[in-house]
């Protein structure tokens, strides 16, 4: 699965938050939406019909890259950073 | 009336380049200021810092703004300046609404709570967004805009994986595509919808503008190195399908003729990433709850808040600077929000402050601006025929194009794109219709034969933002 | 079309009520045209909550028994208007959305249960079939409800319908059936001819003029009855209210009923597409023209605490919603007469010429138009409507 790549500076320590069940590394700094793209994670926000979606804006507009965040819902990932312990999973489309 | 929540003398909302200057021209005069922004630092979308865990070495400043740096350290530092990082603000109000007086009221959300903001003035500096372009298959993961590639690359130091596709028609796919390749990336074809500009353009553009050579400059280097790294630049060249069913795999580009009309049958090129960089649209919802009129500028990206020479808006106390006046790039937006601070300070100090430099550099940004309209204006009626029944138009609500096209033709007198939100859901999700309402009115314009700015934009209600309900009942009064 | 065209009844006005006016008489063969100034349920019938609600609200008992009791004489019109809604998607071979799974109205402490219980009295001597529940019972059913909520008043017809649908698939019907739905057509004058009328007006975009000649004429216009009524030099009393509507993000179905409450403005219910729509009566601030008349060419600004004072009041009912992310807010405004009931019959003073407006008109709408069809048709309506005459007003001050 085609994943984002860690480029630039070393990142010598990850954090681990929990998506859908299954540790996700990040670093420090990282939104939780990059940790996932480098996780390859390709499916955010799955739709009743039209197929999965995944982060296409990166600054808060699009709202494709929304999850549910330690209960909250409709929060944009690209804009959250992660933290160790986060649970997040995804919305379900009503 | 009771006030609650803070006070400052002056509301400023984004801290890009035109909120900055404005910020730092009016502190350094005494007045107090608020900056507010989304984002966890100052700098907006083309000074995007990493966040400092991911910083190594000083603030990374793209090529040719000499000020940048300063401004953005001056805005961290300055003690006339709360910087309120990761808010939102979502609707503005007046106190004393039956007779348009009084101060102003932000209501803003942080998370996990709403708060209030009063001001005697407001600057909106709410830039600019990549212009949403819809086209079969462009939902697929994958398909990503230049803005997020490039900030996902630069504040998150994260590179999209390649093969990697760039479509549009902006300049800045150029640079994007070369800072891929820098990074170790794979880049196949940049495709561009219009010609590149040619070296006797190129200087006609450097004699209009000498302040921005190292702009140009770098736009040719990074073109060299492209061609030397073996990318294929396409001109005349648009997208015409992403393809994949999990995610996108490939993309189908043809080429096009000056009517963008095609000239040649598609052909496919394999890719993990598609970015998508035809333009930008300028964020005006926030000026158009607190009723600011707009002008529909189709070059400078759509509907554009009004504003006299003062960059005062047609409300009172309530000022733009920067895209929401139209997309004309950093320079433009930092004399914009000069030029709103040297108001707000006449205003409220009396002092006027020497303004010969900031006019120069207005009348040099202005030069820009239209050099670059002329060489690459968003074609947004165009757009609208890249998509066909089965696409989707309404990300969020999954309203396809036919479903649209049909509406229009069973309910011949809807020729407003509030009346076909309404019919159809279209523009009802969280994005709150910023990613699907210039293709609704396309389609709509388009349908009806009407021009395009004659089919209304969606009404901006409050919030302008997404916002909790508790966040809000948590608000004092 | 030409200059001046002719047919049995012009109805002005192109919301839900005017649509199904349209819709009853075309049914009968009437020859029906319809004058809209806008497009097709642009207004109040397309903004308001959808709710269907048959108990009397809490404006109706806020003010004490005695104003509980007159507000109930428009009782036959909410139980004609439960079963109305109940075919009415039958009936049109359209899906409007009808969904009558029962409305609960909240007590939070013992007075308010001890209003309810009157209030309940009341509605069941006219015959609204309504029970009263209590936290065992509500715990069963509607377990969103916060534990503050101490009783309900249950009224099992109650519920929402679809407000994007239900006036344009009347339209459509009326249309179906040889109605003539004329949009942008703005009447300017009503004038008395020889065996009716001549309404004139301007019609699109560059507008040329227009004129229809009808036997009789519907006034169906929402909040312009009154400006329409001056038209014909009668005083139609209306005022507008302005209101405000918050909606959230889609979440899985968990609100199963329409919500309202005994103490506090408040409506409250989950739309078919999983929105919670928030609202009950919270003003809006009505635009004004110079000399500070209400413009009603202009949607009224939202007043920030309404928003604040309806989020408080559905987080203290609803707990859960208070997580879910508020996506829009908007304002409409609605038709209101003195004294609360409609404004439904002829207009005695000008033969020929009718009215409805007033009340809940989402609800009672297509009550209202059966009723008001039969009588423009010279019969008697099949419930008494002399309660809604518009002369009552005759003789006490109205702006």
């Amino acid at each position: 699965m085609p994943e984002f790549t860690r480029v630039g500076i070393a990142r010598t320590r990850y954090l681990t938050f929990e998506f859908e069940g299954t540790e996700v590394p990040a670093a420090p700094g990282e939104t939780v939406a990059a940790a996932l793209l480098c996780a390859g994670v390709t499916a955010f926000r799955v739709t009743g019909s039209q197929g999965a979606r995944a982060p296409v804006c990166n600054m808060g507009v699009c709202f494709e890259c929304v999850l549910v965040i330690d209960g909250h819902a409709l929060v944009r990932s690209c804009m959250t950073p992660a933290r160790e312990g986060m649970k997040i999973t995804r919305e379900v489309d009503a | 009336m009771k006030r609650a929540g803070e006070d400052f003398d002056v509301a400023i909302i984004g801290a890009g380049p035109a909120g900055m200057a404005a910020a730092t021209t009016i502190a350094d005069s005494g007045p107090t200021v608020v900056l507010l922004d989304e984002q966890p630092r100052v700098g907006g979308q083309i000074f995007r810092q990493p966040p400092a865990e991911l910083q190594q070495g000083p603030l990374s400043i793209a090529p040719g703004y000499p000020w940048a740096r300063a401004l953005i350290e001056a805005c961290e530092s300055h003690q006339n300046i709360s910087f309120r990082p990761r808010t939102t603000a979502w609707g503005t109000f007046r106190e004393h609404p039956a007779d348009g007086r009084g101060a102003l009221r932000v209501g803003t959300y942080a998370d996990p709570g709403g708060s209030w903001i009063g001001a005697s003035r407001l600057v909106i500096a709410t830039g600019a967004y990549d212009l949403p372009v819809a086209f079969p298959g462009w939902t697929l993961p994958g398909v990503m805009m230049a803005g997020a590639v490039q900030s996902l690359l630069k504040s998150q130091r994260v590179r999209a994986p390649g093969p990697v596709v760039l479509v549009g028609s902006h300049p800045l796919l150029i640079i994007l595509a070369d800072q891929l390749i820098a990074a170790g990336g794979e880049v196949l074809e940049v495709a561009m919808a219009r010609g590149l500009p040619t070296p006797r353009e190129m200087v006609r553009a450097l004699s209009a503008i000498p302040g921005h050579v190292r702009l140009l400059t770098s736009l040719a280097g990074a073109m060299t190195r492209l061609r030397r790294a073996g990318v294929r630049i396409s001109t005349h060249t648009v997208v015409d399908r992403a393809h994949g069913s999990d995610r996108a795999r490939a993309v189908s580009l043809r080429g096009i003729d000056g009517a963008w009309q095609p000239t040649a049958p598609a052909r496919v090129v394999v890719c993990n990433t598609l970015v998508v960089g035809y333009g930008f649209l300028p964020s005006v919802e926030l000026a158009r709850q607190a009723g600011c009129e707009v002008r529909w500028a189709p070059s400078r990206g759509g509907w554009v808040v009004a504003h006299d020479h003062q960059q005062r808006t047609t409300v009172p106390d309530v000022f733009v600077a920067g895209e929401p006046t139209g997309v004309a790039g950093a320079e433009q937006s930092h004399a914009d929000g000069l030029i709103a601070g040297e108001t707000i300070v006449r205003d409220l100090t009396g002092t006027a402050l020497p303004a010969r430099r900031t006019r120069a550099k207005a009348a040099r940004a202005r030069s820009f601006a239209r050099v670059v309209e002329w060489m690459f204006p968003p074609p947004l009626t165009e757009l609208a025929d890249l998509v066909d029944d089965d696409t989707v138009v309404c990300r969020c609500e999954s309203v396809n194009a036919g479903q649209i096209r049909a509406l229009l033709d069973h309910n011949p007198h809807v020729c407003d794109v509030n009346a076909v939100k309404i019919e159809c859901r279209a523009g009802m999700g969280p994005c709150q219709g910023r990613y699907c309402g210039t293709t609704v009115a396309a389609i709509t314009a388009q349908r009806r034969g009407m021009p395009i700015d004659q089919v209304g934009a969606f009404t901006a209600q409050v919030p302008v933002r997404p916002v909790p309900l508790a966040a809000i009942s948590g608000m004092d009064s | 079309m030409t200059a001046s065209d002719r047919a049995d009844v012009v109805v002005i006005g192109g919301g839900l009520l005017g649509a199904a006016v349209a819709w009853y008489l075309a049914k009968e063969g009437v020859d029906c045209v319809l004058l809209e100034a806008d497009q097709v349920n642009s207004h109040a019938s397309g903004q308001n909550a959808g709710s269907l609600h048959f108990q009397l609200e809490y404006r109706m008992i806020s003010a004490g028994l005695e104003s509980a009791r007159r507000a109930a004489e428009a009782m036959p019109l909410h139980l004609d208007a439960a079963r109305t809604w109940a075919t009415l998607s039958d009936d049109l071979g359209e899906d409007l959305g009808v969904a009558q799974t029962g409305g609960l109205m909240l007590a939070e402490n013992d007075e308010q249960a001890t209003l309810l219980e009157a209030k309940c009295a009341i509605e069941r001597s006219w015959g609204l079939e309504v029970e009263m529940l209590d936290r065992v019972d509500l715990a069963a059913i509607a377990p969103y409800l916060s534990d503050r909520v101490v009783a309900a008043a249950r009224c099992p017809s109650e519920g929402k319908a679809n407000t994007r649908r239900a006036a344009p698939a009347l339209a459509r019907a009326a249309s179906g059936l040889g109605a003539s739905i004329r949009t942008r057509h703005r009447v300017t004058r009503i004038e008395r001819r020889p065996g009716g009328w001549h309404v004139r007006g301007m019609a699109g975009q560059p507008s040329r003029d227009f004129g229809v000649d009808a036997g009789a004429v519907v006034i169906a216009a929402g909040v312009w009855t009154t400006q329409i009524g001056h038209l014909v030099d009668v005083a139609l009393p209306t005022s507008p209210a302005a209101l405000t509507m918050t909606v959230t993000a889609r979440t899985p179905k968990f609100i199963g009923h329409l919500v309202q409450h005994a103490g506090a403005r408040l409506s409250l219910k989950q739309s078919a597409d999983g929105n919670v729509l928030i609202g009950g009566g919270w003003p809006s601030r009505l635009a004004r023209t110079a000399e500070g008349h209400p413009d009603l060419s202009r949607r009224p600004t939202l007043i920030p605490e309404s928003l604040l004072e309806n989020a408080r009041a559905a987080i203290r009912a609803v707990p859960a919603v208070g997580n879910l992310p508020v996506l829009r807010t908007w304002t409409g405004t609605t038709s209101e007469t003195p004294d609360q009931l409609p404004l439904l019959g002829p207009i005695e003073e000008r033969p020929g010429l009718f009215v409805a407006t007033g009340g809940s008109a989402f609800t009672l709408g297509p009550s209202y138009a059966r009723l008001l069809a039969a009588v423009v048709q010279g019969r008697q309506p099949e419930l008494d409507i002399s309660s809604y005459r518009v002369g009552r007003f005759r003789g006490a001050h109205v702006a």
